[in-house]
């Protein structure tokens, strides 16, 4: 087991690293100069500045050295738990990090919570109910689910629920209430995925002998659903939790502009823009920490709700 | 992002229905005198509030309100009035400006307003200019040498060579004069909003990108002319936040959770005629500076380097359309290089007539003529002028496209990402580019198309055939260096002449900035430069 477990905390490092080196040359390669960028933001063209004003300027920000060597210092920084300063913000990025994440962890985590609610309950739902129109009707839901968009259905919520019926706050990042209708919005696709998975699995494991068994040994189809289907239906739910944290996180971007939050997502998008690498890199390594560790909680939570998988190599 | 801005533009006008439908008229259960004021989003590229660097015309209504300058400027003549400073003498040579104080002025911190305050703000706005020379405050601190204390009430501010526009310069929001304690901090922490000054208004907080709050300034009583109230603010706070998407900002002010709705870009006529079927007023102001312009690439082998081509395409703008089509009937059309509330706009109109007639006969003579599929060409190259967009093209942008397909002028559209503009902008990679600042005071064309002082040195250079460049220097010398209005006017007049006649600029739209307010606030009113001051206004019952 703990040989595994290494295993796969050597895979989680090395997806990190492609990722944070990836972004990095991606980002060195788009169009336009960060210099001049920063400049401009400050309401002077790079083109206004003499050579040497200009390369004091880019010693200033750290600009005056090589793709390679920047990249090295930057690396190396990063596994110190340094993530450099932001070019435009002028502001540790450890810092910016540590005011935004708490915004969108709150968002991200109702989010998942709502989807899987939602999601499973609906899933659950369909299986149970057996007048046909009503289960084919729910059995559609989830192709709607997923293929309303993002900020549309943001949108939608703040007409009926903030501006409509008053219950909800249309903006703002203040207490619980706030975070309602961003959620709902972030947590729909999500939903919408797990309730078709679970919908399909559900209708597979009706089929398997060890449901009639389970019918033959007096068990009410109640009981029948929650003991056998549910525990068997449920498996590829768990592998799919692991991919959808990615989607939330890039969700994020559409849904704190819309509510103006000010969370990571909305970060994310304007430091590309502006191409302050420190900060689209700490956000992309953040982003993929996460992903990655939920992907390997999810694998190593198979064996415990599913014995026949195991981890441990089989004695032959 | 695109698309989705896109799409939630054309949903904008069925969200708002469905919210009149949804609605019921708005409830004022709010409590207490809180003004809410909704913007668009914050600078996210510059985050500051310092005055000294602040460009950005929000901040700037904030600011107009928390810290205040030493003159003021009359909205209505443009004549500079006093503030903080009662009364002031130039020398002859222009280069020292005398300031005689008000006595009665406290910084919010509890300081004292006096000579010795403004030699600290001044000092510590030169320091920052010399070590950001980008940084925008450096422009209207343009020849400043050094201040000097008199005595505790007089401060003598000494240039080293003339600037015209300096008297204005004070009276401006970026030479606001700050309490010594706000220099004491670093100009990271001002950016983040550690504002001390003597206004209406304490800035309570500025979180970037979320909002600010203001609160009323207790014991205040030196307003300038302007502001009718001369006492205390009427409102007890102001709370400002900045809400990036455009139906949610509308929603969000006809729900009444926003009195005042104040977009960057000018409504649409729909949006107009809700709001005011809201009984919503809509308060606009042409914004002092350059209108909307379109600078042409002149140099080396671009098709703009013909002047005919260039009048041609100044010809072909139909300017009256523009501002009809893309906002609404009442709205001005473009007079001139300046907007009409720059002191010594000159009126072009005259010479910015839709003729497409004449374009095409302009066109003709160039050698450029009309192929099958409509558009000119010459030696087999199609007349095609490139412009760089970001970050989405708007209504406005293929409006002008279409009007010059019909003379056969092909323009592209590239949208591209800020950075890549701003690359191709300083490469020179363009046929026509934009650019404006706002000021009220001609000298602010001089950051745009004075090659010597300019923000992008390129586009100010390649506006002019090399030959017309030297005469635009001369008249912006002539003009900074004036020290008299009739001097003044002849410079920027003539400068005003140059660039239609040479066809360096084409006017497009006037920048007209709009602010919609709900029928309880009361007295809201513009400054100069197109801010609103906050301590008049009262809220009341609609």
């Amino acid at each position: 087991m703990s040989r595994y477990l290494i295993g796969r905390i050597g895979q989680a490092l090395l997806v990190l690293w492609g990722a944070y080196s990836i972004t990095y040359f991606i980002l060195y390669l788009l169009p336009g100069d960060t210099l001049s960028i920063m400049l401009s933001a400050s309401g002077m063209e790079a083109d206004a500045l003499s050579v040497e004003d200009l390369a004091k300027a880019r010693a200033y920000y750290g600009l005056d050295k090589g793709l390679f060597e920047q990249y090295v210092d930057l690396l190396l920084g990063a596994l110190r738990g340094d993530f450099g300063q932001s070019l435009s913000l002028n502001r540790p990025v450890a810092e910016l990090l540590a005011e935004r994440l708490p915004q969108t962890l709150s968002l991200a985590g109702l989010a998942i919570v709502l989807s899987l609610l939602g999601g499973i309950g609906l899933a659950y739902l369909t299986a149970y109910i057996r007048w046909q129109p009503l289960k084919t009707a729910l059995a559609r839901l989830p192709s709607l689910g997923f293929s309303v968009p993002v900020f549309w259905m943001g949108l939608l919520l703040i007409q009926v629920f903030a501006f409509g019926l008053g219950w909800f706050p249309a903006t703002g990042s203040r207490g619980l209430e706030s975070l309602v209708l961003p959620a709902v919005t972030l947590a729909i696709p999500s939903a919408a995925v797990y309730a078709q998975v679970l919908q399909r699995s559900f209708q597979g494991v009706w089929k398997e002998s060890y449901i009639t068994t389970a019918y033959a040994k007096g068990l009410s189809r109640g009981q029948v659903q929650a003991r056998h289907g549910f525990k068997n239906a449920a498996l590829p739910i768990l592998t799919l939790i692991g991919l959808q944290v990615g989607n939330t996180v890039s969700g994020a971007v559409l849904v704190e502009t819309i509510f103006a939050r000010s969370g990571i997502g909305r970060l994310a998008q304007e430091a590309v823009l502006r191409q302050d690498i420190p900060v689209v890199l700490a956000i992309v390594s953040v982003s993929a920490a996460a992903f990655v560790l939920v992907n390997l909680l999810v694998d190593l939570l198979y064996p415990w709700f599913d014995p026949r998988i195991s981890h441990i190599p089989k004695v032959s | 992002m695109n698309t989705a801005n896109l799409m939630s533009r054309l949903l904008a006008p069925c969200a708002l229905a469905l919210s009149l439908a949804a609605c019921s008229p708005g409830n004022d259960t709010q409590a207490g005198k809180t003004l809410n004021i909704a913007f668009f989003g914050d600078n996210t590229t510059l985050v500051s509030v310092d005055p000294f660097q602040v460009y950005w015309l929000e901040h700037r209504v904030l600011l107009r309100n928390v810290a205040e300058s030493l003159t003021d400027q009359d909205p209505q003549t443009g004549q500079i009035i006093p503030w903080l400073a009662k009364r002031w003498e130039v020398s002859d040579d222009a280069l020292t400006y005398t300031f005689h104080l008000r006595e009665d002025v406290t910084f919010s911190n509890g300081e004292r307003f006096d000579a010795k305050a403004v030699k600290t703000a001044f000092d510590s706005d030169k320091a920052l200019a010399t070590e950001l020379p980008a940084t925008f405050g450096a422009t209207y601190l343009a020849g400043f040498d050094h201040a000097e204390v008199v005595d505790d009430f007089t401060v003598k501010l000494v240039l080293s060579k003339p600037n015209a526009g300096f008297l204005q310069a004070t009276s401006t929001t970026n030479l606001a004069i700050l309490a010594p304690a706000s220099y004491a901090l670093s100009v990271k922490e001002r950016s983040l909003g550690k504002i001390i000054g003597t206004g209406p208004f304490v800035l309570a907080s500025y979180t970037p990108e979320v909002g600010a709050h203001l609160t009323k300034r207790k014991g205040y009583a030196w307003a300038s002319a302007n502001m009718k109230n001369q006492g205390e603010a009427h409102l007890d706070a102001v709370d400002i936040s900045y809400i990036p998407e455009e139906s949610v900002r509308n929603g969000l002010f006809l729900q009444g959770k926003a009195d005042i709705l104040w977009p960057r870009n000018p409504f649409s006529e729909v949006d107009l005629k809700l709001f005011q079927s809201k009984g919503a007023t809509i308060q606009s102001r042409s914004l002092p500076g350059p209108a909307l312009n379109l600078y042409p690439n002149t140099r080396g082998e671009r098709v703009l380097a013909d002047r005919h081509v260039r009048q041609a395409l100044q010809k072909a703008l139909d300017r009256k359309s523009y501002a009809s089509t893309v906002y609404n009937a009442e709205f001005p059309v473009v007079d001139g290089i300046f907007d009409v509330t720059t002191p010594y706009f000159k009126s072009q109109g005259a010479k910015l007539a839709y003729d497409p007639a004449g374009a095409e006969q302009l066109l003709e003579q160039a050698g450029w003529t009309k192929g099958a599929d409509g558009y000119r060409q010459k030696n087999g190259k199609r007349l095609s002028l490139s412009y760089n967009i970001t970050p989405a093209e708007t209504a406005g942008d293929v409006l002008i496209q279409d009007q010059l397909r019909k003379v056969g002028i092909e323009l592209k559209l590239s949208v591209v990402t800020r950075a890549e503009w701003v690359a191709n902008n300083s490469a020179g990679n363009y046929d026509l580019t934009i650019n404006y600042m706002t000021r009220a005071d001609p000298i602010i064309l001089q950051t745009i198309l004075d090659p010597r002082s300019a923000n992008s040195s390129t586009l100010a250079t390649n506006t002019y055939e090399p030959a017309v460049l030297e005469q635009a220097k001369g008249l912006f010398d002539a003009g900074i260096t004036a020290t008299q209005a009739p001097q003044r006017a002849a410079a920027y007049g003539s400068l005003q002449d140059l660039l239609i006649d040479e066809s360096s600029a084409f006017p497009v739209y006037e920048r007209v900035w709009q602010a919609a307010t709900s029928p309880k606030v009361k007295n809201f009113r513009w400054t100069a430069e197109g801010f609103a001051l906050l301590g008049d206004i009262e809220i009341g019952t609609p």
